[in-house]
């Protein structure tokens, strides 16, 4: 059994969607609920690391996508979750995985995700007068549009 | 008139000066070509102290104004005094009374006091770690130091300096005191904050420790009570453990090859931390120089 | 007697670090405990900036995220976006990338062994790793005719080739490094000053360093197998593989001989891969616009796993790049391990997991949303000083 087969093992009971993109990566979507639970299993079995959490803004479908990358050896596993572009909040994983407090910071202050219970909410990498709203990495950021004389 | 002279420009004065930047130049050359550099050029150390005297000398908010200027002030006429007193240029001293040795061990020991305290005058909070570490390696390297410097005294019995490097003229103490010898070099490094002993002033830590507020004026002074305290220092060493006082060239050649050991030995190693350096002075410092006064006592 | 907190700050301008970053300690006397980090002083947005650039484009910005990582931050970008593109790269160009890699993973330890020495206050071994250094920064400007950003890699290939006189000289000065690199092994193991201030400090356990998600050295200095180039061998590295180097300690000693004992696993791979060239094309054809789809691009720069997300939707920009850093999961463990140690020991502490800071930041614009003209001209700027320098009299 790959590694990869253990972990769509350990997420069945949360996986709503399993695909494989390329070789040796697994993707699972699950509900934003389950984020804490899945990771817990995935924890508990002490499969890999979390090798960061990635935001994607998808303005059409009105969702922002959070990917959280676990990494075992060559493996890549990525929890999908989708969110309502307005107010998208999700639990924080930090009780289970202490490491993730920097992604998290990050991915609440570029993509305004509320992370709920975060242990350090403050900005790490927005100067501070930057203004509150502002979340630089969504896609109705535009570069151009700051740098407009 | 010959007061003032003495006073003023030779030996004491702007003789010392001059010597202090000397050092601190040869010191600073000689470190530089251990660490594969090529080093500042002779006249750097002038230069130096030219450019902070013409600074314009920031004073930050909070600090008591009269102790800010006036302690570099302090510091500087603590240790040039201290250089009337010491067989400078292996010349007689200009000054000489009995007890004189520990006037000018305290008045070194007052320049330390001086910077601990401009440190602790100001908010900043490098500025306070700094001065807290150098009080704490005052008291460290200190007692050593000072009973490595009473071994000689003991010998010659006799406090003043002057009487200490006649008998050391005919007797080379580093011979039948080379434990002592080892510990007053060794607390002068202490005493005048060189690696490994820089932990007052570890920049990768606390910036410039005590002096970190300091700029212009009060720094150029400061620097030169280091540079006038490392002449001293070396004097004193040289006139004890290395054949008292003698003839200026012979003396100077003295003083140089403690400088370059001394350089050598900054080279050598990394900063020791402050609880090491006061490990390393009460557990080895303090017993090997009380083990030469219990050598020297049985000797007798 | 916890009574009033005195905060030590580090940062951002502060000797002890060569990049801006701010970290604050409280301590109590010497006693370090509570530690808080605060990024960003170098961002430049170039996450974002990704975006609105085309592929080709997008490198180049890449490529200076970081200076002493430069090559190996392209090369996870080529190598992702070449399989989003299905492009097939020949075998010559990803041995002569690994090659780079490699020199530039030779750089970057002896670099960083200069940086923990100058923190411990060593600054004769200082010197002296950065004169050697030296050697191989001219050794790359040599294959490359540059010393800090390379720019070796193009899409589908690199751009530089080599031939044997080439080979020669860098053969030349690994021969030389690799002789220098023992002679520090030796000092940093044995050199008791120095393994005073390194041994048994900042000790991470196995366990500790797993859960608390270290990258690269840090992690295989408490012994936990963790190098992409041996577990999912990407570009030549299943041509030329590498050995991981395991330490147990955990400790910074640990931390300072793994990257040196890697330095003789670099230097044979280099002569390795001098010997055993591949021959043929250095750059296969590379399509303007990479097909739709997502990838997962994971490298082992010298600092640790290096991880991109691209996301290509089908046009000739990404939709997409997610850059993290090693620096960013080995930070917040070191914050953590902080809490306890002397306050001495911050700085080595930090340059234990080798941070770098614009590395770090890259995600942002330089631009404040709100205000209506940042590019200031001298004049504006020196009139601006006068003035904050009157309010503060």
């Amino acid at each position: 059994m790959t590694a990869l087969e253990q972990a769509q093992g350990l997420l069945a009971a949360w996986a709503q969607e399993t695909r494989t993109p390329e070789a040796g990566r697994l993707d699972v979507v699950i509900a934003p609920e389950k984020l804490v639970a899945a990771t817990t299993a995935l924890f508990d079995a002490r499969w890999g690391y979390l090798a960061g959490i990635t935001g994607l803004d998808a303005p059409k479908s009105g969702q922002i996508e959070v990917l959280y990358h676990f990494c075992a050896g060559a493996y890549v596993l990525t929890l999908r979750i989708a969110l309502a572009r307005e107010k998208p909040s999700i639990a924080s994983i930090c009780s289970v995985i202490p490491a993730a407090s920097m992604f998290e910071r990050e991915l609440a202050e570029m993509f305004g995700v509320a992370v709920v219970g975060t242990p350090d909410p403050s900005r790490l990498f927005l100067p501070d007068d930057w203004q509150d709203g502002v979340y630089p990495l969504r896609k109705d950021f535009a570069e151009e549009a700051s740098h407009a004389e | 008139m010959q007061a003032v002279i003495a006073l003023l420009i030779f030996p004491g004065g702007l003789c010392v000066l001059l010597l202090g930047l000397a050092y601190e130049w040869l010191d600073r050359k000689l470190m530089a070509q251990m660490q594969n550099r090529v080093g500042p050029r002779w006249y750097q150390p002038v230069a130096d102290l030219v450019k902070l005297l013409a600074k314009q000398e920031t004073m930050p908010n909070g600090v008591n104004p009269l102790l800010f200027i006036g302690l570099p002030l302090v510091g500087l006429a603590s240790v040039l005094t201290a250089a009337l007193y010491v067989p400078l240029v292996g010349l007689a001293p200009s000054y000489s009374f009995r007890g004189d040795l520990i006037v000018t061990i305290y008045l070194l020991g007052l320049l330390t006091f001086c910077m601990s305290l401009a440190g602790s005058n100001t908010l900043d909070r490098f500025s306070l770690m700094g001065a807290l570490r150098a009080l704490t390696q005052l008291f460290s390297y200190e007692v050593p130091f000072l009973l490595a410097l009473l071994g000689p005294a003991l010998a010659a019995g006799s406090w003043q300096i002057a009487e200490i490097s006649a008998y050391a003229e005919t007797h080379w103490l580093i011979l039948t005191q080379p434990l002592g010898f080892v510990v007053a070099l060794i607390g002068l490094m202490g005493k005048l904050e060189l690696s490994p002993f820089d932990a007052p002033e570890a920049e990768t830590e606390i910036v410039a420790g005590a002096l970190t507020e300091y700029s212009g004026r009060g720094l150029a002074l400061f620097h030169l009570s280091r540079d006038v305290a490392l002449v001293v220092g070396l004097t004193l060493v040289a006139a004890f453990y290395l054949g008292g006082m003698a003839n200026p060239l012979w003396f100077f050649g003295k003083t140089l090859l403690l400088l370059l050991v001394v350089s050598g030995l900054q080279a050598l190693f990394a900063r020791l931390r402050i609880d090491q350096t006061v490990g390393l002075w009460w557990r080895y410092g303090m017993l090997l120089v009380l083990l030469q006064w219990l050598l020297m006592i049985v000797w007798r | 007697m916890p009574s009033e907190r005195f905060v030590i700050p580090i940062g951002p301008q502060h000797p002890a670090l060569k990049e801006p970053g701010h970290f604050e300690f409280s301590v109590e006397g010497e006693r370090v405990t509570g530690a808080t980090v605060r990024l960003g002083y170098a961002h430049r947005g170039i996450e974002k900036a990704c975006e609105e650039r085309n592929w080709v484009q997008s490198l180049y910005l890449l490529e200076r995220i970081c200076g002493i990582c430069s090559h190996i931050h392209t090369t996870a970008y080529c190598l992702g976006v070449e399989r989003l593109a299905g492009v097939e790269v020949p075998p010559r160009a990803q041995a002569i990338r690994v090659l780079i890699a490699e020199l530039e993973r030779v750089h970057s330890h002896l670099l960083w062994l200069g940086v923990a020495a100058h923190e411990a206050g060593f600054d004769t071994l200082f010197m002296y790793s950065w004169r050697d250094r030296e050697t191989v920064m001219d050794v790359l400007e040599g294959l490359t005719g540059n010393r800090v950003n390379y720019s070796a890699n193009v899409l589908g290939g690199v751009k530089y080739d080599l031939d044997e006189a080439r080979a020669e000289t860098i053969r030349k000065g690994v021969d030389y490094l690799e002789a220098r690199t023992y002679y520090y092994l030796e000092l940093v193991v044995h050199d008791p000053v120095f393994v005073q201030r390194t041994r048994g400090i900042g000790t991470v356990t196995r366990e500790q360093a797993e859960w608390l998600g270290l990258v690269g050295p840090a992690a295989r200095a408490s012994n936990v197998a963790r190098d992409l180039r041996v577990e999912s061998p990407y570009a030549a590295y299943d041509l030329f593989p590498v050995q991981m180097v395991l330490e147990t300690a955990g400790d910074l000693e640990a931390r300072v001989s793994v990257r040196l004992k890697e330095l003789f696993e670099s230097y044979r791979v280099i002569r390795t891969i001098l010997d055993k060239l591949p021959t043929g094309e250095i750059k296969g054809r590379m399509p303007k616009k990479v097909r739709e789809g997502e990838t997962v691009s994971r490298v082992e720069a010298p600092r640790g796993e290096l991880f991109y997300f691209i996301k290509s939707n089908g046009t000739d920009k990404a939709e997409r790049v997610k850059v993290r850093t090693p620096t960013l999961c080995n930070l917040a463990p070191m914050m953590t391990l902080a809490i306890g140690h002397q306050l001495a020991d911050m700085p080595m502490l930090l340059a234990g997991v080798d941070p770098c800071f614009s590395c770090n930041d890259r995600s942002i614009v330089v631009r404040n949303a709100q205000e209506a003209e940042t590019r200031w001209t001298w004049e504006q700027l020196r009139r601006y000083g006068i003035e904050v320098y009157k309010c503060k009299r």
